[in-house]
């Protein structure tokens, strides 16, 4: 069970897109790329909206999807928390969303990509969000 | 180059050098080199550019700097070499791209190329180390009457995974995986810390000594680009983005009769010696070595004096032939 789930639009009255997390080269696994399109249906929706995401910290977050010439879309995707629009968002709980939110991502990428060797890769480099052993 | 002698970008305004405070003040005593910049394939370059003679082009990889070499400049000054130590674009001291597709394996041995030229570079001896390989040998390749030898350090130069390390998901692929690679590499610097402590043999003397010297020149997210995209550039299988210039690497250097030196860590397990210093060695049998030192993959973190010694040894070696003929 995943403490992160996919949600509608939230309301962005009163809120504005905190930056996350960038990538620009989606399918360099290209299973990675498999798992956006068939998780929000991109093949159809295209660039019509973000695909949204609620993190453990009940931030909602939205996918950004980049599309480049020459490439299958999506080539890249943005990674944004949903905040309110005046308040800053703290780094610590920026960056246990994200870590949850990968966690997530490599759990539905599927074998042989494990959210358990993402996590042993986490503590190997001391990542702090990362679940001790 | 701008009036005055200054360095230009693309749109022939001059660039900023980035300040010397880059390197925390416990480093400028290691570190005393004045900073030379250059523009090279519109991108600015540090190097250092110390001493007389023929040139030794030491050549650091992921995600080090000329800095790595700080142990070795001194000794082959004081050998009688001229020691240019350039910084990739993207790391050190050198412009750090902001974008992925600002890098490719083409692009970084054309920079390389750019310096070579703009220098006037002749019988020089490139000293390869990782990426340092594959764009160091590949200039080399593509530049044989500039160079007079080469010395290759824990690297490769064939297309297929360079180490089955390379090819596992814990921890290599998943480390610089999709949005991972940005996150634990970028948010996190994970290579450029502690990456490269646990590829050290003496971790205790790294850490108190020289890791704040890596990670300061690499201080935002943005400035690790390089870091998660370098790995992406290795060859997992035929239809990889560098397959076919590591193909032709291994072709040219397989013919090449270039004096070569082989010095390898003896404790370095992910480009391990049996494998790999060895496989170099059937490629160039005429090559001298190899020689193992203590070291793991940053082998010049350990044996940064003894690797120097092999190396003026060796081109010492190649004065005296030549002056006997």
């Amino acid at each position: 069970m995943s403490d992160v789930a996919v949600i509608e639009k939230p309301d962005f009255e009163g809120k504005r897109l905190s930056f996350g997390l960038a990538e620009d080269r989606l399918a360099h696994y290209p299973e990675f790329r498999d798992f956006f399109v068939r998780t929000f249906d991109l093949d159809r929706r295209g660039l019509a909206e973000p695909g949204f995401i609620r993190a453990p910290s009940g931030l909602p977050y939205a996918l950004v999807f980049i599309g480049r010439s020459g490439e299958p879309f999506p080539s890249g995707v943005e990674v944004h928390a949903v905040v309110d629009a005046l308040e800053p968002l703290q780094g610590e709980v920026l960056d246990r969303d994200l870590w949850s939110i990968l966690r997530w991502i490599i759990g539905g990428v599927g074998a042989p990509w494990t959210a358990e060797d993402f996590d042993r890769t986490g503590r190997l480099y001391r990542v702090p969000a990362a679940p001790s052993a | 180059m701008a009036p005055g002698g200054g360095v230009t970008n693309k749109l022939g305004e001059p660039m900023e050098r980035q300040p010397d405070g880059a390197l925390p003040a416990a480093f400028r005593a290691q570190w005393h080199y004045l900073p030379h910049y250059a523009d090279v394939n519109g991108w600015r370059m540090h190097y250092v550019d110390e001493g007389e003679g023929d040139a030794v082009v030491l050549l650091h990889g992921n995600p080090t700097w000329g800095y790595l070499y700080r142990d070795m400049i001194g000794p082959l000054v004081n050998s009688g070499r001229r020691v240019i130590v350039p910084d990739m674009i993207g790391f050190g001291l050198s412009e750090k791209p902001v974008r992925e597709q600002a890098h490719s394996l083409d692009g970084h041995t054309a920079n390389l190329t750019a310096l070579v030229r703009q220098l006037d570079l002749k019988r020089i001896t490139p000293v390869c180390h990782d990426w340092g390989g594959p764009t160091g040998l590949s200039f080399a390749m593509s530049n044989p009457g500039r160079v007079r030898a080469l010395t290759i350090m824990s690297t490769w130069a064939w297309p297929l995974p360079p180490a089955e390390f390379h090819t596992r998901i814990f921890p290599w692929r998943m480390m610089h995986a999709p949005l991972v690679g940005p996150y634990l590499l970028g948010r996190h610097r994970a290579l450029a810390g502690r990456g490269i402590y646990l590829s050290v043999v003496d971790r205790e003397q790294f850490a108190r000594n020289a890791q704040s010297a890596y990670e300061a020149v690499l201080p935002d997210p943005a400035s690790r680009l390089l870091t998660w995209v370098w790995p992406r550039w290795i060859p997992l299988d035929d239809n990889a983005r560098a397959f076919k210039r590591f193909q032709w690497l291994e072709r040219e250097l397989s013919r090449s009769k270039l004096p070569t030196l082989i010095v390898w860590g003896r404790e370095d397990e992910v480009f391990d010696a049996a494998t790999f210093s060895n496989r170099f060695k059937q490629m160039l049998p005429h090559a001298e070595g190899p020689h193992l030192v203590t070291g793991r993959h940053f082998l010049q973190e350990d044996s940064g004096p003894e690797i120097a010694d092999l190396i003026r040894s060796f081109l010492d070696r190649l004065d005296l032939e030549e002056g006997a003929r």
